[in-house]
């Protein structure tokens, strides 16, 4: 994807391979990236200890405007939970699975100032 | 993490113990929630806790966090939950363990210090009835609580003291009860001052000793009002117990001020005739107490009687025997307090002018009669005192001026009725009662004996005046607030004959 000068895009892109990275260094496996469904769009799908993990990211590079946190509002979470209901269905998996968030700060030099995981945001 | 914190909830003078419940939980995004029927004041909370630990500069946790105040179906009203929440997420968060049996209580300011709020007389008679070793409040309400005694009050300023407190860094020392400095009643005016009434005086004088309810009755301008307005002056002050109980009422309804202490004068309510019924007896969804409770041990003056809505009269009835009102609503029932002394005053007629020596009154007797109409006749047999004010000669007037004739001053009377006060406080040691009008049928038999001429004159004027039953009774009281100010342990022919006397039903 061209994504030249497309700021938002590409600090979003960034935020994704570091949170693929940090999941990977805590022993979730990615099974799957950018799944689209009629919802939403699902960032990452990983796996750890037989629980399938669908997780958001949030990137941004100042908390001048809010946290990354604070982005996530209750219809993002519903579209969220319907995905996940989607992607289970598609896939036939009828075992476990949980929403997870990953909030990511950026540094001006794309490093991650800030990365912290939120598990089972539906709780 | 779970932290359970205990506070209070006041609903008119019952408190109940409250527990906050507060979950730190490691799971779900960043929130705070509050549960437990939390009223608007309770729920805003939220925002002046988060705000408050942020510029303490201490650290909020960034978790989920679900607060519950228990009971749950208790209805949580009042911004007195503040310190204890706030004392539960940070205790969840640092290492500061909150001390056991001890009390949070106080309204948090934005800069993290506590502001004064109302109700912590209640909260630390409530500490002391449950065993309760400690109590935290605001330092502004410090003083107001540390009236009871054998419960250690620890007067907070600011989240980063207690927090220290807790953690045994710094300490706070206990607040000692210190009496603050209460101007006296500002008397307008000094018996000594009203020029004549001569009668009017005396009633007030029996009156103030023993609790009676009276009724003025006077042409414009007879000095009625500034008679009324010169009783404060003569009233005793409040005793221990009284004071206490006052305390509570204006504890209850935030009428204390910060550093405040005991009530030690008698409260002096006026309201105006526009008035409304729940404004005099007390009421509302979250039920307030009213003028009368708020008069509670003191005098609820009300000027210019007939002017009073009917249905604010009528509400009178109930708390005047009873002594205490009971506002049931819907969702609570709750008991407030009101033994006052009712005093009243009212015009003759609509022009006013009625029985006036010289000037001629323009009323036909249907006004009249309409005008009189407006109190009822149960309320006006439960005012034990009519009082005649006759109007004040003018030629008298002026005599009296240069001349300076010595006049009875409100300290003078004060002192006989205190006299006459302490007499009563002997006899109902053991009653549970201050005064005389507040003898119960029982009581009367037991401390009013009547000789038999003395009872004979008594059934005598009652059929004369056709006295009803209460009234009958009344005029045993007064007659032995008579004697009480007489110095005499019996009622005789003449403390009867003047008892009577003020119940010469007066034509208003």
């Amino acid at each position: 994807m061209n994504v030249r000068g497309n700021n938002k895009l590409k600090t979003g892109m960034r935020g994704e391979i570091i949170a693929k990275k940090f999941l990977q260094k805590k022993g979730y496996k990615i099974v799957e990236q950018n799944f689209r469904t009629k919802y939403s769009e699902m960032d990452l799908v990983a796996k750890k200890n037989n629980v399938l993990v669908f997780v958001e990211v949030r990137t941004k590079t100042n908390e001048h405007f809010g946290s990354p946190e604070q982005t996530i509002n209750k219809n993002k979470i519903n579209r969220l939970v319907r995905s996940a209901q989607a992607y289970a269905a598609y896939n036939k998996y009828f075992g476990n699975f949980r929403i997870d968030a990953v909030c990511i700060i950026l540094n001006p030099d794309s490093s991650p100032k800030r990365i912290t995981h939120y598990e089972s945001i539906t709780f | 993490m779970l932290v359970k914190v205990c506070s209070v909830s006041n609903s008119g003078l019952k408190t109940i113990g409250i527990e906050v419940e507060v979950n730190v939980a490691s799971r779900g995004l960043p929130a705070l929630e509050i549960v437990g029927l939390p009223s608007k004041a309770v729920a805003e909370s939220k925002e002046r806790v988060k705000t408050a630990i942020i510029n303490s500069g201490l650290n909020f946790p960034q978790r989920r966090i679900i607060i519950n105040l228990a009971p749950a179906d208790v209805p949580k009203e009042g911004s007195c939950y503040d310190l204890p929440i706030a004392m539960g997420i940070l205790s969840s968060g640092i290492e500061c363990s909150l001390p056991q049996r001890s009390l949070f209580f106080g309204e948090l300011s934005l800069d993290g210090s506590l502001r004064h709020t109302k109700g912590a007389l209640l909260l630390a008679l409530f500490a002391k009835e449950n065993d309760f070793a400690n109590v935290f409040v605001p330092k502004a309400s410090a003083n107001e609580a540390a009236i009871v005694k054998g419960v250690n009050v620890y007067p907070v300023e600011n989240l980063n003291q207690l927090i220290k407190h807790c953690s045994g860094v710094t300490s706070i020392v206990p607040a000692e009860y210190r009496e603050s400095p209460q101007d006296e009643f500002d008397i307008e005016f000094n018996m000594a001052e009203v020029l004549g009434q001569e009668q009017a005086k005396r009633a007030l004088e029996i009156s103030a000793a023993g609790g009676h309810n009276f009724l003025m009755v006077g042409s414009p301008g007879a000095g009625k009002t500034m008679l009324a307005r010169a009783l404060p002056g003569i009233l005793p002050p409040l005793s221990e117990k009284e004071s206490l109980e006052v305390t509570k009422i204006f504890s209850a309804s935030g009428r204390i001020p910060p550093e405040g202490s005991l009530v030690r004068i008698r409260p002096f309510r006026a309201p105006h005739h526009t008035v409304s019924p729940a404004g005099l007896t007390g009421g509302g969804t979250k039920p307030q107490p009213g003028e009368i409770s708020l008069a509670h041990r003191g005098v609820l003056f009300l000027d210019e009687f007939n002017e009073f809505p009917r249905s604010v009269l009528e509400a009178l009835r109930q708390p005047m025997e009873d002594g205490r009102l009971t506002i049931s609503r819907s969702q609570q029932r709750v008991e407030f307090p009101a033994r006052f002394i009712l005093a009243a005053s009212a015009n003759p007629c609509p022009c006013g002018y009625l029985d006036h020596p010289k000037r001629v009154c323009h009323c036909t007797g249907r006004e009249i009669e309409k005008y009189s109409k407006r109190v009822s006749g149960p309320l006006l047999d439960r005012i034990d005192l009519h009082i005649k004010v006759p109007v004040v000669d003018i030629e008298e007037l002026a005599r009296f001026e240069p001349l300076k004739k010595r006049q009875t001053t409100s300290d003078e009377i004060r002192n006989r009725v205190i006299q006459a006060r302490q007499v009563q406080q002997e006899r109902f040691k053991e009653e549970g009662i201050h005064t005389n009008a507040e003898m119960k049928n029982k009581q009367i038999a037991k401390y009013c004996v009547l000789s038999k001429p003395v009872k004979q004159l008594l059934v005598q004027g009652g059929k004369k005046f056709h006295l009803s039953a209460r009234s009958y009774y009344k005029m045993v009281k007064v007659a032995r607030t008579i004697a009480d100010m007489d110095k005499s342990s019996e009622i005789n022919m003449a403390h009867m004959a003047e008892a009577l006397q003020y119940r010469l039903r007066i034509k208003s």
